[in-house]
């Protein structure tokens, strides 16, 4: 192991840390950005998209909880990690289009705090509707094998070690992480700059009463807003459930250094998601190899250094920040 | 702390001191009194002392209840918590999720302090407050650069980096993972031994000593406290919520007055944090946790923000819940054997979820908010014309 191949390891596992970030921060950070709504639920999402992803893709054993004393011993239908890929963004893209019409809507009008105490309320509901539901037990979320495969075709190998040039060995599956998060952040970035839809959200953001004024509804795109932001945390559940531990607290565990990466990177800037999520992942990775017992630290630390010299965040706009 | 840059005009803004209604009606005379602060510490002290009683000993009451003795003073230690946390939220309108970081760095700071230097239970509390004042300074100061949400998530990843700090980096000082075992609490002024009776009353009202000792800071808070907000100087906290920019305007240091409020916060979170270990004898990693920012926070609105007593119910409320009914394994309808949920216990977080969403939704101003209304509500039947 030369130090070239540990700096080549350290990028690389930052990047698939970061892009987990950037997935939930991208959804966060467009949401709080257009909507000024603080959806404290987020990681809420995040849950929902982890299990469903199990639900679909795997059938998991289940050994406490109330679906287990009701009879149910697995979870899954077995479908395969491609179904999961494509099922868990739409069911989560529902729930965020109800979750905008009925949660989010009626508080549109009312103080910050209280946005931040309803879905933090309803945070706690999800946890432990999930724990009851499923056991508060860690559930395995194995790395799929492979995806695309039915018929004659064997399918694609998405998981096991890939040999890389410098680094040698590298588990595969991260670098699909890193690979489905850039497709998609930029397929939401293209539609947010390039698209009429994204012109009426952007307009929307600077100025929703004069957007009205101009005969556009602005309901319509903001719930669609809305459910995009929660099918990325949907999609962030799916690929970065089988990278960590699967129990019901990983949705307010993981909530935290999400919000920094959106107010680290500056609100409502998706570029800005991107980059406060690979300074986090970096900072991490690159902790956990030199310095474990400061790995979660660090990442505290740098946010309070981008802080007390930049407020607005790295890529924010002085002039929309509060 | 100046008071020359307070709206001299705001010491009139309480009706109930400037009305004069002598020999009028008792429902009158009564809020004439109710009002006074004297009324309020002294009533506040005489529930305190008659609390364990009622809650544990009681003939009918706690029979009904099933309260016991150490679920009061941990009632009492939260009840600080949730008194200083309102200051900030209720009367201030800053919603901070990082006072887990005061709460449970006076605990380890307390605890540390027992065990290295000295444990007297007076030293204790004096550290671990002393500890989270300069934290909360620290903290405020990063955390108030930015208003609103930032605020609240800022305050939040700070308090995260605490837990982190205690998980592992000083692990040597914390313990790690364990939690603080092993504090040596010291009987108070040498002599008295927390655990025992007081002998006079025979244990009958106040319970131990330890009580006693929670209990008194629970009177102090609420003294402190309505003193605090009944000046000048807490009539700026709440011209600050009511609207920061005009509060700005008007030539006050906002900057200054938030800082202010949170580092006393900070500093009631302090106490109640130092009380707690000395109430344990342990301080366990979880009291870093956020999530114990999110307890304070729904105690707090559930029982209703931005009033006195309302966190106090909820904390009471919220404690009650965790501990006693979260026991009840079938709750049946009262006198009969119909079984309305079975394994009812295991859904009392859920439950508490549930309720404190409706409470978000529908009464902003909490429990203590509908007692008010229905209240008024009642004395406008009784009364008439106030």
């Amino acid at each position: 192991m030369s130090v070239l191949s540990d700096i080549v390891v350290i990028l690389l596992n930052g990047l698939q840390q970061g892009a987990i970030y950037v997935l939930l921060a991208v959804g966060l950070s467009i949401i709080l950005g257009t909507l000024k709504f603080v959806n404290f639920a987020h990681g809420a999402l995040y849950l929902v998209g982890t299990y469903a992803g199990l639900f679909v893709a795997l059938n998991v054993p289940l050994s406490n909880g109330k679906l287990y004393e009701w009879g149910l011993t697995t979870l899954g239908l077995d479908w395969g990690f491609f179904a999961a890929l494509v099922m868990v963004p739409l069911l989560v893209f529902v729930v965020g289009l109800l979750m905008e019409r009925f949660v989010a809507r009626p508080f549109y009008d009312r103080p910050d705090t209280d946005q931040i105490l309803v879905t933090f309320g309803l945070a706690i509901v999800v946890q432990e509707l999930f724990r009851i539901l499923f056991g508060s037990n860690s559930l395995p979320f194995d790395q799929p094998e492979r995806i695309l495969s039915f018929g004659s075709f064997a399918g694609i190998p998405v998981s096991g070690p890939v040999a890389l040039p410098i680094v040698g060995n590298f588990p595969q599956w991260r670098l699909w992480v890193i690979g489905i998060t850039a497709i998609l952040v930029a397929l939401v970035y293209l539609l947010v700059e390039y698209t009429d839809f994204g012109l009426v959200v952007r307009a929307g953001t600077r100025d929703a009463e004069m957007v009205r004024l101009l005969g556009i509804k602005i309901t319509r795109p903001y719930i669609v807003v809305f459910g995009i932001g929660a099918a990325l945390a949907g999609v962030a559940g799916v690929v970065g459930g089988p990278l960590n531990v699967v129990n019901p607290t990983i949705g307010t565990n993981i909530l935290v250094p999400a919000f920094l990466t959106v107010v680290i990177g500056g609100v409502g800037s998706i570029a800005g998601a991107v980059v406060g999520g690979i300074v986090f992942g970096l900072t991490t990775a690159a902790l956990v190899s030199l310095a474990p017992a400061w790995s979660q630290v660090g990442l505290y630390a740098i946010a309070a250094i981008v802080l007390l010299t930049r407020p607005q965040g790295i890529l924010g706009d002085e002039e929309v920040a509060p | 702390m100046s008071e020359k840059d307070a709206n001299p005009s705001a010491k009139d803004a309480n009706p109930n001191t400037s009305e004069t209604l002598i020999g009028g009606d008792l429902l009158g005379r009564w809020e004439q009194i109710r009002g006074r602060e004297g009324t309020v510490v002294g009533l506040t002290a005489i529930f305190v002392a008659l609390f364990p009683w009622l809650f544990a000993r009681a003939p009918v009451v706690s029979d009904f209840l099933q309260g016991y003795q150490s679920l009061a003073t941990l009632i009492l230690i939260w009840g600080i918590f949730a008194i200083g946390f309102d200051l900030l939220l209720g009367y201030t309108g800053l919603l901070s999720f990082g006072h887990a970081a005061f709460w449970g760095g006076a605990a380890y700071a307390a605890g540390i302090v027992a065990k290295n230097v000295s444990g007297d239970p007076i030293v204790m509390v004096l550290s671990g407050t002393l500890f989270a004042i300069l934290f909360a300074w620290v903290l405020g100061f990063l955390s108030l650069r930015r208003g609103g949400i930032y605020f609240s998530i800022l305050t939040l990843a700070f308090a995260q980096m605490m837990y982190f700090m205690a998980a592992s980096p000083l692990a040597f000082l914390t313990n790690g993972e364990n939690g603080l075992t092993g504090v040596d609490v010291g009987s108070l002024f040498g002599v008295l031994h927390l655990e025992a009776d007081i002998p006079s009353v025979g244990g009958m009202l106040l319970g131990t000593w330890l009580y006693a000792f929670v209990g008194i800071f629970f009177v102090a808070a609420v003294a402190v406290a309505y003193r605090i907000l009944n000046s000048p100087y807490g009539m700026v906290f709440r011209a600050i919520r009511e609207n920061e920019q005009r509060a700005e305007f008007v030539g006050l240091n906002v900057w200054r007055y938030k800082l202010m409020a949170f580092i006393i916060s900070g500093a009631f979170a302090g106490i109640a944090g130092s009380l707690f270990t000395i109430h344990g004898a342990y301080v366990p990693l979880q009291s870093l946790f956020w999530t114990e920012s999110g307890d304070i926070v729904v105690m707090t609105v559930l029982g209703g923000a931005g009033s006195m007593f309302g966190p106090v119910l909820g904390v009471g409320l919220y404690l009650y819940i965790e501990n006693i009914v979260s026991t009840i394994q079938v709750l049946t309808i009262p006198f009969t054997d119909i079984v309305l949920i079975q394994d009812f216990g295991y859904y009392w977080h859920l439950l508490l979820g549930i309720v404190f969403v409706a409470v978000v939704w529908v009464v902003p101003d909490g429990l203590w908010g509908i007692i008010g209304r229905a209240r008024t509500f009642v004395s406008e039947k009784m009364g008439g014309e106030q």
